[in-house]
């Protein structure tokens, strides 16, 4: 092995080593709440992405940098460089390290995740919340407990949701960004999405917990959102006796 | 006077496209009248498909194809001074500088589109646009990047170099060529035109129902797609033929620059692909304009059978944009490490590769559309083995810069700068392509910066790279070097600051295409505007040293680069049949550092190239 290939391997290494240790250093501070189950599934997915892709960009910087720095040329070139084709064994290490790696990728925390987010969503749910949408506003079932909203998405703690969505005019998308789980609302189909949500909060203490349209709508896209609010099973009844309430006074 | 008469083909345009605008009105008025629809858009498809074709006539094509058809004589071509830009002509270089002086010109104007929008987002509420504003302003800035994209380097590059480096006189059908430049400026009228019809809210990727019930500015945009379309298809038809009928005796596919590979890669795609979106955009048309109903749902249309056409065309799209990319790059980096490009014939295999994986991934845009579960990991599957030939890309990139004589001009800058950004590029679409973090992602500031990492990073970078490489070919004239270098370091860190900051902002939750967003998110909304400011300021360096350079730098001599492929070895600009003895391919055009290796040589006394014909 020659001297410069040398020096761009421990330049590798050290790139890789720093980064690798300011990714799990950084990592867990990064996300904004995460506040369901789900979440987490897609925040450790994306952590372990940044572990796979830390090596991947060290290796390019480390040649990049080490290749400005020692095979510059002052001025125009005087002579041409080594006529170098190709390099078999170069091209068989490059081929395996990128086909071992997509494969992982592939594997985890591709089929992996899906996996545990499928097993999840293949649960019996504890509560059904229908959710239709409209030009620029949410409206939110609950048809078990007989009551609807447009004010704000209200959800017990701890508690399997099935959410299913549709949409009463263009293409709209359900994300809570808390929850990291996402579902286009179209038109003439009722799409599913699911999330177990795992600590209380709401939206006057973090703005995460929002449910915001995600799909452009139209003028009020930007502003198509309400206030999500996790809370103890004892709060939820409670808010929905007194929803049901003030329905059976309105009719 | 003289300006009148220079502009005298494209006022006889406008006067026949009026004609034709009114005449398409007048049968809009006449049909509507009789089915009892409004007649507001029907009288506006069919007075631009005339007056479309109005233009097309007087500017060219009724002089060009129309008098020799019935007898009449043919008129020549334009003489030598500026009026020769400003006309139909079928000299691939010269329809090689309208293309590229129109998309610069296109690219500064969604630049500054860009700077709006940035403006408004500079702080949450309203700073200078409302939301329907801010939406006309985005999805513009949307389809003006998009035609940038996919036509500067196709229509510019490729038209002026790719003959001269196959070694042809011209392309295999000159007047498709000038036609496919010539029905570009009705595309840019439509488009300016929309803020007057009440905008377009749908972004340029136009997902019904939306764009079926909005205001009449979407049917321009529809029309205006539309007609780009056909541009893209007749251009991937013209160099497809090109490449494999007219290059020069000796020129086997083997020794094809791999800038020639690359965009016979890409006009494959434009050729297929692009009829796909055509189709959609024009069921579109039908569901607004005569009420039938593919896409609404309570008629029993399929919303999401739209996102299914346009993606299958406009994911091949970013292929067509970023393989010629990849072919600026790495003939830049091969000839400026004066070094050979490494692994070559891997090369060409990734880039056929990646054309065929390009037809088979584009349902990763649709992981939350509501598409059955089912459809996730093939998707997932097919779009992450493109890492592979694309690994190829960068371990020729690698490769051949190693060892080399690296001579750092701006336009090799400018491609390395490429390998770097889009390595970003590329993984951080690892994170859009795996599902578990896509349905986060998806529709977020983390899309946004992942998609201007490989297109204004990546393919932007590279036109960068070729726009000072073959600017003296171009031009005749040198670059200001040292305005170049000032170009390049603060566009590529001012770039990189602010897209890497876009990253923060999905990572935090900023979703895409808002005109507002909560206050939590004002900081890094602030950073990233400011960042953008100095980004749009460095490309008016870029504007003065093309303009100064033109009008008076130094006069470049036939190779100023010593490159060793076809383009430099003629004058600079070359002259009206491209090559005063035509050249024979000996040898491969990297050779560097080979003893006695010869690419060209001129023919022979009596030499057969016309036989190729």
């Amino acid at each position: 092995m020659n001297r410069h290939a040398l020096i761009v391997l421990l330049l590798w290494l050290l790139l890789a080593v720093v980064g690798e240790f300011l990714v799990v250093r950084l990592a867990p501070g990064m996300f904004p709440v995460v506040a369901a189950e789900e979440g987490e599934i897609v925040d450790n997915a994306f952590t372990f992405l940044m572990i796979l892709a830390v090596p991947v960009l060290a290796f390019v910087l480390a040649t990049l940098l080490y290749s400005l720095a020692s095979f510059r040329s002052r001025g125009t070139p005087s002579q041409d460089g080594p006529p170098i084709h190709t390099n078999r064994p170069v091209l068989f290490v490059w081929f395996l390290a990128t086909i071992g790696l997509t494969a992982l990728m592939i594997v985890h925390p591709g089929i992996t995740g899906m996996r545990e987010l499928a097993d999840r969503a293949d649960r019996e749910p504890d509560l059904v919340v229908k959710v239709e949408t409209m030009r620029f506003g949410w409206r939110i079932t609950y048809p078990e407990q007989k009551i609807n909203t447009f004010q704000e998405l209200v959800l017990p703690v701890g508690k399997h949701v099935r959410f299913e969505v549709t949409s009463l005019d263009v293409l709209h998308a359900f994300w809570v960004p808390a929850f990291r789980m996402k579902i286009d609302a179209v038109p003439g189909m009722v799409t599913t999405v699911h999330a177990t949500p795992n600590r209380t909060g709401g939206f006057q203490n973090d703005p995460n917990f929002r449910l915001q349209c995600a799909e452009l709508c139209g003028i009020g896209h930007s502003v198509m959102q309400v206030p999500v609010r996790v809370v103890e099973q004892k709060e939820f009844d409670a808010w929905a006796a007194q929803q049901s309430k003030l329905a059976r006074r309105s009719n | 006077m003289a300006a009148a008469s220079g502009l005298k083909p494209i006022l006889k345009g406008l006067s026949f496209a009026l004609v034709g605008l009114l005449i398409g009105a007048g049968l809009g008025l006449l049909f509507t009248s009789l089915t009892n629809r409004p007649s507001t858009e029907p009288v506006i498809v069919l007075g631009y498909v005339f007056a479309l074709l109005g233009w097309l006539l007087g500017v060219g094509l009724w002089d060009a194809w129309g008098r020799e058809w019935v007898g009449l004589p043919v008129q020549g071509e334009a003489g030598h001074d500026w009026r020769r830009f400003f006309r139909f002509t079928t000299d691939h270089k010269i329809i090689g500088v309208q293309y590229l002086v129109t998309f610069v010109v296109v690219m500064l104007l969604a630049g500054i589109a860009s700077v709006l929008m940035r403006v408004e987002l500079m702080a949450p509420g309203k700073n200078i646009l409302g939301p329907n504003e801010f939406n006309t302003t985005m999805s513009l800035h949307g389809i003006m990047m998009i035609a940038v994209a996919v036509a500067t380097i196709i229509g510019g590059f490729a038209n002026f170099l790719l003959p001269l480096m196959i070694g042809a006189d011209d392309v295999a059908f000159p007047r498709i060529n000038a036609l496919s430049y010539w029905i570009i400026p009705p595309v840019a009228v439509l488009l300016l035109l929309t803020p007057f019809f009440g905008g377009f809210d749908s972004g340029w990727t136009a997902y019904p129902p939306l764009s079926v019930i909005n205001a009449h500015g979407q049917l321009l945009f529809l029309l205006a797609f539309l007609t780009f379309g056909v541009s893209s298809i007749l251009g991937g038809l013209n160099f497809l033929t090109t490449i494999i009928k007219l290059r020069a005796p000796g020129m086997t596919w083997g020794r094809l620059p791999i800038f020639v590979w690359s965009i016979f890669a890409a006009a494959l795609i434009s050729l297929t692909a692009t009829q796909f979106v055509a189709y959609g955009l024009l069921m579109i048309i039908l569901d607004r304009v005569v009420g039938m109903s593919f896409f609404r749902a309570s008629e029993g249309g399929n919303p999401l059978l739209y996102e299914h056409i346009f993606w299958f065309y406009s994911h091949p799209a970013v292929y067509i944009m970023i393989l010629p990319a990849f072919g600026i790059a790495l003939e830049v980096l091969t000839h400026f490490s004066r070094k050979p490009l490494f692994a070559y014939k891997w090369v060409v295999g990734a880039f056929l590769g990646i054309v065929g994986l390009s037809f088979i991934v584009w349902a990763h845009h649709l992981y939350t559309s509501g598409m059955p579960n089912s459809l996730h990991i093939p998707f997932m599957v097919t779009t992450e083995l493109i890492s592979i030939p694309t690994g190829v890309v960068f371990l020729a990139a690698l490769g051949t810069i190693w060892m080399g004589r690296l001579w750092l001009t701006t336009p090799m800058l400018f491609a390395i700068a490429f390998v770097f950004n889009f390595l970003i590029g590329g993984v951080t679409g690892i994170f859009l392509a795996d599902v578990p973090t896509d349905i986060q992602l998806q529709d977020n500031y983390f899309v946004v910066a992942h998609f201007h990492y490989t297109i204004m990073g990546g393919e932007i970078f590279a036109i960068m790279a070729g726009l000072y490489y073959w600017f003296p070919k171009v031009t005749g004239r040198m670059y200001h070097e040292k305005l170049g270098k000032v170009h390049f370091w603060s566009m590529f860190l001012t770039y990189n600051v602010t897209f890497l900051a876009m990253f923060w902002a999905g990572i935090q939750g900023m979703n895409r295409r808002v005109a507002d967003y909560i206050p939590d998110l004002a900081g890094i909304n602030l950073f990233v505007s400011i960042a953008s400011f100095f980004l749009a300021a460095s490309f008016l360096i870029l504007v003065y040293n093309l303009v100064r350079s033109w009008a008076r730098g130094t006069v470049a001599s036939a190779s100023p680069w010593r490159a060793r492929t076809l383009e430099w070895q003629t004058s600079s600009p070359p002259p009206l049949e491209n090559f005063p003895h035509p050249p024979v391919v000996v040898g491969h055009p990297y050779d560097y550092g080979v003893p006695g290796s010869v690419h060209a040589a001129p023919a022979p006394v009596g030499g057969g190239s016309e036989d190729e014909r």
